[in-house]
């Protein structure tokens, strides 16, 4: 039994929820009728108006009325908001032991000592149908929910059910109800409106109690015999079904639950029992130690139970209606029923995982209460208080929806509380030892740890890290080092959330959320007045909780607020931005949309990020006065401003935050003399004397600005306002401005004016102004004063201020508050230079235009990166160990006495040597570090005997074929064997074929970057690139015979090309033959290239031939570029004016060695022609023709073979072996 | 050396941690505010600070700073320094190495034993290492003695060692690591074990060269070299005496 709620008061009798708001009646035996809010714990209302115990209260269903019936025979109808009693129903002649009102109709049915239930109708405040029959006391009077029924039960041992339905039909049409209460009254005991449809008769004593069943046709009843019974009807008839036996005293209310399949009854004995009521067998017995229970209610949505008893009364729920759930990244695991479920957030789909466990005994709350997950091992841990609490670890399977029924197998253990600390580690809690056991997933106890301090409960606080809660502590415990990390005083946690980045933890207890940080230093404490439920960390740092009617947030320096009113209580899983992810009671998983704003608009300037905030004021709806009084609270008048309309709180927020101008145009608006001298002082204090100035302006304080303008320095304004003084005829005033001018003239004059002539005699003779002391000595006669001795005097001229007129300066701390961000203007984007390909071809053509060369085919694919060749290390060959097999020693250490015992094991092969025993390919040998065996094949199979070129790659792929482990501290790196065409199905030790550094792929990638240097004329480049695929191809390995031929085709596309690009490279150093030149570029037009590359060579060699008068030639290649439909425009119009110059004169000046009619093949060496038919020889590798005296040469095209050598042909994948 | 059955808290836990883990700057660091130690643990914290600097390359204030008075276990960790600092040290280092193994009086002693492991495994002489170091003890001498195996490519003896270690202390982390060294060595589906391991410990501690060195090992054996790729340079970048052991090319040729 879970209590919510307790009160203690007088004997309680009557007990009714309210629908809607979280209300409880109780109607005491002393006949208050107390009305309390279960979830805050206030008493709310009190009525006092019955003449002893009231027994029976209901509240309506909808109106905001309750009914009450006591001992004064009075039933009182109430209104709870006005607080006042409407009215009362008179008739009953005995106690009113029960009333309730109709779920739909206007009537009221109660129950009393008269042995009569009668119906009322509160509209027309009439009696409208009295029920007589028993002949004892009726202790109850219920309607069914739903049909057209009432329930009694009766000291006279039996419990009837009365049928109504006439009442209903009667009551159609209204006003009926006097005519017919006069009627009644006749027929008082042969009543038509309601009849008796069955009476139960089986227990032996009087019947206290009998309820419907909310949906079936059943009916339980609990009497004075201490049994309670189910009985059934059907259509006609109604029976005994069984007899639920233990009560030990009179049973005094019944009912079946709304949601379970259970009945609840409560006893004089002290007890309430719950039945189970399919089988009919307790399952369980709360007992209270001195108090009889009189009365249960049932909230009739929610799952809430309420009992009276003798001294007060509890509010209570049976089981826990929170799912346990873990969630992990994308995944939310729950539990529902009896399965296991996985709910993904990104996608909302649920699915039903595995079966678990359902609970063994039927006892209450025993389902799973808290899970937890490891999305490593994909184990599940699901602890419940089953056997004073226990676990069961379950690992899903793989596959992991199995349609099965059965449940897997799980391990269990006994424990307070079952976590995982490490991906394969979970930890539980023995509370009798108070030890923490970190056992695996095999259920195996791998340590144990006493804890310093008693736990009752543990959670997961990061890998190998537990929190562990005390009763007024919680402390984070490191299982290894066996220390408490920290420690914070709580009150007693329930739940704790970890953020995201595991750096903070939110502990939710009953009433208060503690932000601590992961050592658990206290960030902030949160007090709710009612139930914390659950909470998650947003993206931002923010945790955003639930209460049971609210959603609210919490900021990290623990500022909150509510985000919005929940109807139903939620249990927040994950938030994600604007989306909060929730499970219901139901165990369902909702989305709840909200409005962030707020609070990441508070995060904002709380963060800082003015940015943030600024876009936020522009473009969202935050306003209101909360939000203005947060600003001003916080301190950010400044960003108040932004919010606010009314020109005196900005005027006021303007002085707040020091914005001078915003309070200047504020005071225009608002133009009082009040604002304008607060305005004043606020501009002078800042130093901005403008302001000042125009302030007192407008008030006109001309003593103030006079004093202004001195300390400014702004004589020319001060010589006005002695002006302005004169004019509003103001001595003091004059006299103050001609003083702070240093005027003496001025000054005498004024007070010669005001008749203070000694002072004007003084003033002047003090500064020695004769002439006028001579005349003010003749107006004055003898009453002249008498100048004191000894005193110097001096003119008294104000000094000169610091910073004449202008503002004074000020470090502005203020500015770019919101202008940072705002103007991110876009820098300048770099331009990226683009690489102009260098027209090399046939650029000195004099007849044409030739801006580079045009390409119409081959794609130019920019983004490629090359892939460089790395040279590595210049150390000779032998520098690199071998790493052949040790020779197997005998272990000498068998011999030693030391270690006697100990036999050393011979060493192992290494994985390298595996490689080179089950391949024959070059490149694996290679990279197994064999290299005289690499070296051994190709010369074998390729004919290759210049191994120079392919030092560097020998080396890369040996390299490249280990890795290096740093193991043990400062002992040698321990080194590993790579293997290729790893996946995770791979079974242990036994090996793969070493991993390469090149492949196939990155050759195409070369080829492309070759074809491209090509086309841009970037020769020696391009030549590079062939040639060094030509180097790497002898070495690659390849999976599939497939390829093996695209490798050997790749050979000989790349030997035509590198071939090709040697003679162009060589005619470029011949500029002093140009018959040999035009030779060369005839011969690069015949090989094998792609069709742009094969019309640049044709124009190439047209214009060649073109510029040394060989028209005829230059003719012919003319119209072999014309028949390849150049895309390229100038391409054509050259060939066709070259066409038209070699029709005119279709001679040669020179003759080449060179017969287009004749299909040849160039020599690789000597380039010159080896028309068919003549004799040449071959390499063995590139397979580039030679004439026949180049035989036994290197080749000149791939410079690894010899010409015409023996060779069995490439072998380049495993597939070929096979 | 932690065992499971001690129950009390662990002193030297998070020195030990950090030099397992190859955080030595940080386990140099954490040394100064350790609460009072006995005399033993004193002496096995200098080991293991002076360790560290060794691993980090201080040799010579390592030399300087044992004097001859030291303890025995001091004087071995002084050796190691002396070996590695100059290869000209190398022959009287191992004969005074020698003559020190056969004193019985200090033989025994696990540091002495654990450094001679090392000493000898540098000599690529692992017979004789392993004579030293067989006979285990601690979880260092063991975690050697697995190395040593792997080295001699015999991950069938490593593993018994292994299940020795795990039997002592299963979450120790050198048992872990070296889990993870024989995953490695053993490859195939194992890799992934070893991944699970490393990426435990950097989600533990904080991350170390020594650790993203392994997660990279473990991701190239898994063929995602791009992730490798990634964490070696952050490694590089991380600590700048672990570069010798990174194989900086090893980044380059990568394909």
């Amino acid at each position: 039994m879970l209590t919510k709620f307790e009160t203690k008061s007088n004997r309680v009798k009557g007990l009714s929820f309210h629908s809607k708001r979280p209300w409880i009646l109780a109607s005491l035996h002393s006949g208050v009728i107390q009305l309390w809010d279960y979830r805050m714990g206030t008493l709310i209302d009190r009525f006092d108006e019955h003449d002893g115990p009231v027994r029976g209260v209901h509240f309506h269903k909808s109106q905001p009325l309750f009914v009450s019936g006591g001992d004064d025979y009075k039933i009182k109808v109430w209104n709870y908001k006005t607080c006042r009693c409407l009215f009362t129903l008179l008739g009953h002649l005995d106690y009113i032991r029960t009333v309730q009102f109709h779920h739909e109709h206007p009537w009221i049915v109660s129950a009393s000592d008269d042995q009569t239930i009668r119906i009322w109708n509160w509209q027309s405040r009439t009696c409208i149908s009295v029920l007589t029959g028993h002949n004892h006391y009726v202790m109850c009077a219920s309607f069914h929910p739903k049909e057209d029924l009432v329930v009694s039960a009766s000291l006279d041992q039996t419990v009837r059910v009365w049928d109504i339905s006439a009442l209903k039909k009667k009551t159609a049409s209204p006003g009926d109800d006097m005519l017919r209460l006069s009627q009644m009254n006749t027929d008082l005991f042969g009543g038509v409106d309601a009849v008796v449809k069955y009476v139960l008769e089986g227990h032996d004593r009087g019947v206290n109690w009998a309820a419907f069943h909310p949906t079936l046709p059943l009916i339980v009843s609990g009497a004075d015999d201490r049994q309670v019974k189910l009985w059934r009807m059907n259509d006609t008839k109604a029976w005994e079904v069984d007899t639920l036996r233990g009560h030990m005293n009179n049973v005094s209310c019944v009912m079946f639950h709304a949601k379970q399949d259970i009945i609840v009854s409560n006893s004089e004995d002290k007890s309430i029992r719950v039945w189970d009521a399919t089988k009919r067998t307790g399952i369980q017995t709360f007992r209270r130690e001195h108090d009889r229970f009189w009365i249960l209610a049932a909230h009739p949505e929610m799952n809430l139970l309420a009992a009276g008893h003798d001294s007060g009364m509890i509010v209570f729920k049976l089981e826990r209606e929170r799912p346990a759930f873990a969630v992990s990244g994308d995944a939310l695991f729950y539990t529902k029923d009896r399965f296991l479920r996985f709910y993904e957030f990104s996608s909302q789909k649920d699915t039903q995982v595995i079966p678990i466990r359902r609970p063994g005994s039927t006892s209450l709350n025993q389902s799973p209460r808290t899970l937890s997950y490891s999305p490593t091992e994909n184990a599940v841990l699901i602890c419940s208080d089953m056997d004073g609490g226990s676990y069961e670890l379950y690992v899903i399977p793989k596959d992991s929806i199995s349609r099965g029924d059965s449940v897997p197998d799980a391990k269990r253990g006994t424990g307070g509380s079952a976590v995982f600390v490490a991906r394969n580690r979970f930890a539980v809690l023995d509370r009798s030892s108070n030890q923490v056991l970190v056992k695996n997933l095999k259920n195996e106890i791998v340590k144990k740890g006493s804890l310093q301090f008693p736990a009752d409960a543990i959670f997961y606080a990061g890998t190998g890290n537990l929190l562990c809660r005390s009763e007024d502590r919680v402390y984070i415990f490191d299982l290894q080092q066996r220390l408490v990390i920290g420690d914070l005083q709580t009150p007693f946690v329930k739940y704790i959330i970890w953020s995201n980045d595991m750096e903070s933890v939110a502990l939710l207890s009953k009433h208060a959320i503690v932000i601590a940080s992961k050592k658990l230093v206290h960030q902030c404490t949160l007090h709710e007045t009612i139930r914390v439920k659950s909470g998650a960390w947003d993206e931002n740092g923010v945790f955003i909780y639930t209460t049971l009617n609210h959603i609210k947030y919490c900021l990290p320096n623990g500022d909150s607020g509510i985000i919005r009113t929940l109807d139903v209580p939620i249990y927040i899983t994950k938030v994600s931005e604007n989306s909060i992810f929730c499970l219901d009671r139901d165990g369902k998983s909702r989305v709840i949309i909200i409005d962030a704003t707020e609070y990441m608009f508070k995060l904002s300037l709380l963060k800082k990020r003015y940015d943030h905030v600024m876009s936020m004021i522009r473009n969202s709806q935050l306003c209101g006065e909360a939000m203005i009084a947060y600003l001003q609270q916080k301190g950010f008048p400044e960003v108040a401003l932004h919010f606010v309309k009314d020109e005196r709180t900005r005027f006021n927020l303007a002085l707040e935050s020091g914005n001078i101008h915003i309070a200047v145009a504020s005071a225009k608006e608002i133009d009082e003399k009040d604002h304008w001298y607060r305005l004043g002082v606020e501009a002078l204090r800042q130093g901005n004397a403008g302001i000042v100035e125009y302030a007192y302006q407008r008030t006109k304080n001309f003593e103030r600005l006079s004093f202004l303008y001195l300390i400014t320095g702004n004589m020319d304004k001060l010589a006005k306002m002695l002006k302005i003084a004169e004019v509003k005829n103001d001595v003091m005033g004059q006299f103050h401005n001609a003083l702070y001018l240093g005027d003496v003239r001025e000054r005498i004059k004024i007070l010669e004016n005001a008749g203070h002539l000694p002072l004007a005699y003084m003033t002047a003779s003090a500064h020695g102004l004769e002439d006028i002391v001579v005349r003010l000595a003749s107006e004055l006669g003898e009453n002249l004063p008498s100048l004191p001795d000894n005193k110097k005097p001096s003119l008294l001229i104000p000094p000169s201020p610091v910073m004449c007129g202008g503002d004074w300066p000020l470090l502005r701390v203020m500015r770019g508050i919101f202008e940072g961000g705002l103007d991110a203007a876009g820098k300048g984007v770099e331009e990226e230079e683009e690489e102009a390909a260098d027209g090399d071809w046939g650029e000195e053509l004099d007849m044409v235009d030739v801006n580079g060369v045009e390409n119409g085919d081959v794609p130019a694919i920019l983004e490629d990166g090359e892939i460089g060749e790395e040279e590595n290390g210049e150390g000779g060959w032998d520098l690199e160990d071998l790493e052949l097999p040790p020779e197997l020693e005998t272990p000498r250490a068998s011999t030693n006495a030391r270690s006697a015992v100990f036999v050393a094991p011979t060493p192992g092969m290494p994985v390298s040597q595996i490689w080179i025993q089950k391949s024959s390919i070059a490149g694996e040998h290679a990279a197994a570090g064999n290299f005289d065996s690499a070296m051994r094949q190709l010369k074998r199979q390729l004919g290759i005997q210049n191994f120079v070129p392919l030092k560097s790659l020998f080396l890369d792929l040996h390299a490249g074929s280990h890795s290096y482990l740093r193991a043990f501290c400062s002992a040698p790196v321990l080194s590993l064997a790579l293997e290729r065409g790893w996946s995770e199905s791979n079974s242990p030790n036994v090996r793969g074929p070493p991993a390469l550094v090149c492949n196939f792929s990155q050759l195409e990638e070369k080829l492309k970057a070759g074809y491209r240097a090509t086309t841009a004329g970037k020769f020696t480049e391009a030549l590079r690139l062939f040639t060094s695929i030509l180097h790497a191809i002898p070495l690659i390995v390849v999976e599939f015979r497939r390829e093996v031929d695209e490798v050997k085709e790749l050979i000989i596309i790349v030997k035509e090309y590198v071939l090709g690009l040697q003679m162009e490279l060589k005619r470029r150093e011949m500029k002093e033959n140009p018959v040999r030149q035009q030779e060369l570029a005839a011969y690069f037009t015949h090989l094998n290239l792609q069709v742009a590359h094969q019309r640049l060579a044709l124009q190439n060699a047209m214009t060649v031939c073109f510029k040394a008068k060989n028209l005829a030639t230059a003719g012919n290649f003319a119209r072999r570029l014309l028949e390849s439909n150049p895309a390229n425009e100038n391409q054509a119009k050259t060939a066709r004016q070259v066409l038209q110059a070699s029709e005119r004169n279709n001679t040669d000046v020179s003759e080449l060695n060179y017969d287009y009619r004749n299909p040849f093949v160039v020599c690789g060496a000597t380039y010159v022609p080896i028309y068919q038919g003549q004799k040449y020889a071959t390499c063995p590798y590139c397979s580039s023709r030679f004439v026949p005296t180049e035989e036994g040469r290197l080749c000149a095209v791939c410079d690894l073979a010899v010409v015409g050598a023996d060779a069995s042909g490439l072998l380049c994948s495993p597939s070929q072996v096979r | 050396m932690a065992t499971a059955a001690s129950a009390g808290p662990d002193h030297l836990f998070n020195l030990r941690n950090y030099f397992y883990l190859g955080a030595y700057q940080a386990a140099i660091n954490c040394s100064d505010s350790l609460p009072s130690l006995s005399p033993e643990e004193s002496v096995e914290k200098d080991c293991l600070v002076f360790r560290s600097y060794i691993a980090l390359g201080s040799y010579a204030l390592v030399i300087n700073e044992i004097d001859d008075a030291a303890a025995t276990p001091l004087q071995a960790v002084k050796m190691l320094a002396l070996y590695l600092s100059s290869p000209g040290n190398k022959e009287t280092v191992i004969s005074s190495l020698k003559e020190w193994l056969a004193d019985p009086a200090i033989g025994n002693n696990p540091i002495l034993k654990l450094i001679a492991g090392t000493i000898f495994m540098h000599e690529k002489d692992y017979i004789e290492a392993l004579k030293h170091t067989n006979a285990g003890g601690t979880m260092e001498l063991h975690a050697l003695n697995i190395q040593i195996f792997l080295q001699m490519n015999r991950s069938d003896y490593a593993e018994k060692q292994l299940r020795i270690m795990q039997q002592a202390d299963e979450d120790h982390t050198l048992t872990q690591l070296a889990n993870a060294w024989l995953d490695l060595a053993v490859g195939g589906s194992k890799i992934q074990e070893a991944y699970l391991i490393f990426q435990d410990f950097s989600e533990k501690y904080q991350t170390t060269g020594l650790i993203l060195n392994g997660k990279a090992v473990c991701c190239m054996h898994m063929g995602n070299f791009d992730e490798a790729e990634t964490l070696l340079l952050e490694a590089l970048n991380k600590a700048s005496c672990f570069s010798k052991l990174v194989i900086p090319s090893l980044v380059d040729l990568l394909p």
